[in-house]
């Protein structure tokens, strides 16, 4: 494609509407896992959706939104806002280059994802809050540290455990929901292309 | 110069490989009530979206030929400035709330706000359009909380309170009960009485035999007839296309392939019942 | 009593947002932890004047307590240092951890419990039509608008969805991995359903002038009241007073 893209031609107006639902299933998806009880987090699904048809410009807003959201009730959240954004950043970008064609890509994607927010959500632990972040995945760093690790090892090996774990999963149902997407539907999406043309073959 | 005037349109969605609508030629005058009729599929939503505009603006695919709204072709035409022009209310009244007001009464002011009016007048405006179509009370209640029928009046009455000239309404009743179809049409008679031209798509033929002057009926993307409701709804050939007759039609219809002619194929109830009274005279019958 | 809690929440969004910025910015000022643990009392105080203490003191306790409790047992058993005060076979708390995790601790409450009390006493609506005024374009305002309007249908429809799927025969109830498969069922429906809106909330957007290219008017504005700048001078004497001192000491 030649067309030019500038963030005007992301922001259409069919894009911006998707930013408000991708917001609302990453809340629904945090809603229904603790309904069901599930040991994961789940509550990227709908930035990683929006990024995947909106584009990664509008990946980020939705995960900008998010926390935004989030830190009315919790403003812990706000500190956490630039993870959030990366990963529809790097969702977006991926998406682009075909990563979310197959489902053996998506794995990788996913890695590839989990290793973004780890490295941009590390430091921020670290720095801001010790080490610490209020929820049990902090008894696993604790566990680390007793161990004979540093600070920022241990932080580091237990959020990437936790990401891969939950980002396969988020990366795998945003995939199976965009493939029972209609044609018709995606073709209005500035990104959604990509996924018609993995549907003809 | 009439108000639309549309001459050899044919239109392709985008990735599909058919034209959804064939070599369409029509004028549409000012004040006039105009019925879409047809079965499904033959264009209708599609021929309503190319007048809007949405078609080519938020549509893509292909659009060949002429569509000029006041001499103006509709490529050249902001979105924006035909919202004042052209009116839109359709099928789904879930969809049809903006989102993100709380009220009834600040829904209906959206569209003013938008186009930048002062407070003072818009307040003035929406008290008007609540009034007028007997829904002020509903003012105070969330979009979200009412029922379908309540939803497609506020959407008719966010759309009238801007006032536009054209208003192109898709299937208004299609989701609504017999009661909330006939407050809609209450409306919509109301509109052609303050002089606005209208062009609708329904099914109810017994209501369009009713409301509108004048009929456009569609078949596989095409425009296969054209002309006065009195005219197309009471020729037998008209079922040929896939759309259906008013019941009475059909009767009157019936009454002289059976040799009994009544004089005239009646369309509505008022007609039935005022032909079979002078045929029943005609007859010595009663 | 009536009357300040009324002139605390009808001051301007940019008022209290100022107090909660003022705050942040105060507990970098002050030194030690004892300063900006009394933040958390400040804030304490302006919700109870407010009519919203309980509310804040939930909140502040759901996200602050638990993060406060971690951080210190995090800081003191493994803060590098030599001053152990107690210890337990290999496990020892050091005197650096225990001033390391108060510093710290000490800050994340203030500035938490700062923004906590802001949206306490500013509603979210005021805030954004305040921004609206300071100039931010309307589609931002829209996202904003409509993200706190379709959470709670998107929430409420879930429980109705999650119905609908139980009498379907779907489990949600049992062994993790029978959980996990009922996952998928309850949220694709809600997707894709609000998703499809999209096209045709394009359609009502257009429709009502959304994109006409003229300066929107608003119906809803919050107005300033006059004991906004008082607030605001107040907060800018008590800043240079504490730059002032800070540089003194």
């Amino acid at each position: 494609m030649t067309t030019k893209r500038g963030l005007k031609y992301d922001f259409s107006l069919i894009a911006i509407l998707l930013i408000p639902i991708g917001v609302a299933i990453n809340f629904v998806g945090a809603q229904i896992v603790l309904l069901l009880k599930l040991p994961v987090y789940l509550d990227t699904i709908g930035t990683a959706l929006t990024a995947m048809i909106g584009g990664p410009w509008i990946g980020m807003v939705t995960g900008l939104c998010t926390n935004l959201v989030k830190g009315i009730l919790n403003p812990v959240s706000f500190a956490f806002i630039p993870v959030q954004m990366g990963v529809g950043l790097v969702v977006g970008l991926l998406a682009m280059s075909g990563m979310f064609t197959k489902a053996w890509k998506v794995i990788i994607a996913a890695v590839l994802v989990s290793l973004t927010s780890t490295i941009i959500a590390s430091p921020i632990q670290v720095l801001m809050f010790g080490g610490a972040t209020g929820n049990s995945s902090d008894a696993l760093v604790a566990t680390f540290l007793a161990s004979g690790q540093q600070i920022w090892t241990a932080v580091f090996s237990t959020k990437i455990i936790n990401e891969c774990i939950d980002k396969v999963f988020c990366l795998l149902i945003a995939f199976f929901i965009v493939k029972k997407m209609s044609p018709r539907y995606l073709s209005k999406l500035n990104y959604g292309s990509i996924f018609i043309k993995s549907k003809k073959q | 110069m009439s108000m639309i005037t549309i001459k050899n349109l044919s239109y392709q969605y985008p990735i599909v490989e058919t034209d959804v609508l064939h070599d369409i030629n029509i004028s549409i005058e000012k004040g006039e009530f105009y019925a879409v009729i047809g079965s499904n599929g033959a264009g209708k939503t599609t021929f309503c979206n190319v007048i809007r505009g949405f078609i080519p603006h938020f549509y893509k695919g292909d659009l060949r030929g002429e569509i000029l709204i006041e001499g103006k072709d509709i490529r050249d035409w902001e979105l924006g400035d035909l919202s004042q022009k052209i009116g839109y209310v359709f099928q789904n009244p879930f969809t049809q709330i903006s989102g993100v007001k709380e009220t009834v009464f600040e829904e209906i002011a959206f569209g003013l706000e938008n186009l930048g009016l002062e407070v003072e007048i818009i307040k003035e405006k929406v008290e008007n359009v609540l009034k007028m179509l007997e829904i002020e009370y509903l003012q105070e209640k969330n979009p979200f909380e009412l029922s379908g029928g309540q939803k497609q009046r506020v959407a008719l009455a966010s759309i009238i309170v801007m006032e536009p000239d054209i208003l192109v309404i898709d299937e208004p009743t299609s989701q609504l009960d017999p009661q909330g179809t006939e407050e809609v049409f209450k409306i919509i008679e109301l509109m052609k009485n303050k002089g606005k031209t209208i062009i609708l798509v329904e099914h109810k033929m017994e209501l369009i035999a009713e409301y509108a002057d004048r009929i456009i009926l569609m078949q596989d993307g095409k425009v296969v007839k054209q002309g006065l409701t009195k005219d197309i709804l009471s020729d037998e050939d008209t079922l040929q296309y896939g759309s259906a007759l008013p019941q009475y039609a059909l009767f009157g219809i019936e009454m002289r392939n059976q040799n009994m002619d009544l004089g005239s194929i009646p369309l509505t109830e008022k007609q039935s019942i005022s032909v079979v009274q002078q045929w029943m005279k005609k007859e010595g019958l009663a | 009593m009536d009357q300040i809690k009324k002139s605390i929440l009808h001051l301007y969004p940019t008022t209290k947002f100022l107090v909660t910025l003022f705050l942040c910015i105060s507990v970098f000022i002050v030194p030690g932890y004892l300063y900006a643990y009394s933040v958390l009392f400040i804030c304490m105080f302006f919700s109870y004047l407010a009519g919203s203490f309980k509310e804040f003191s939930d909140l502040a306790i759901k996200a602050l307590l638990l993060i406060v409790v971690f951080i210190f047992i995090l800081q003191s058993f493994f803060y590098p240092g030599t001053h152990v005060i107690w210890s337990w076979s290999i496990f020892s708390i050091k005197q650096e951890g225990i001033d390391f995790a108060l510093n710290l601790t000490s800050k994340i409450v203030a500035i938490g419990s700062s923004f906590i009390l802001f949206f306490r006493i500013t509603k979210v609506k005021d805030l954004i039509s305040s921004l609206e005024a300071l100039g931010l374009p309307p589609k931002v305002t829209y996202i904003f608008l409509s993200t706190l309007q379709i959470i709670p249908e998107m929430k409420k429809l879930t429980i109705v969805i999650m119905d609908a799927q139980k009498t379907r025969g779907v489990e949600t109830e049992g062994k993790l991995f029978t959980r996990i498969k009922a996952f998928l069922p309850t949220l694709s429906p809600l997707i894709l359903g609000s998703i499809a809106g999209t096209e045709e909330r394009v359609l009502t957007l257009e429709s009502r002038a959304f994109s006409a290219k003229v300066k929107k008017t608003s119906l809803y504005t919050v107005e300033k009241t006059k004991y906004d700048p008082i607030v605001r001078i107040i907060l800018l004497i008590l800043l240079i007073t504490l730059i002032i001192w800070r540089v003194m000491l």
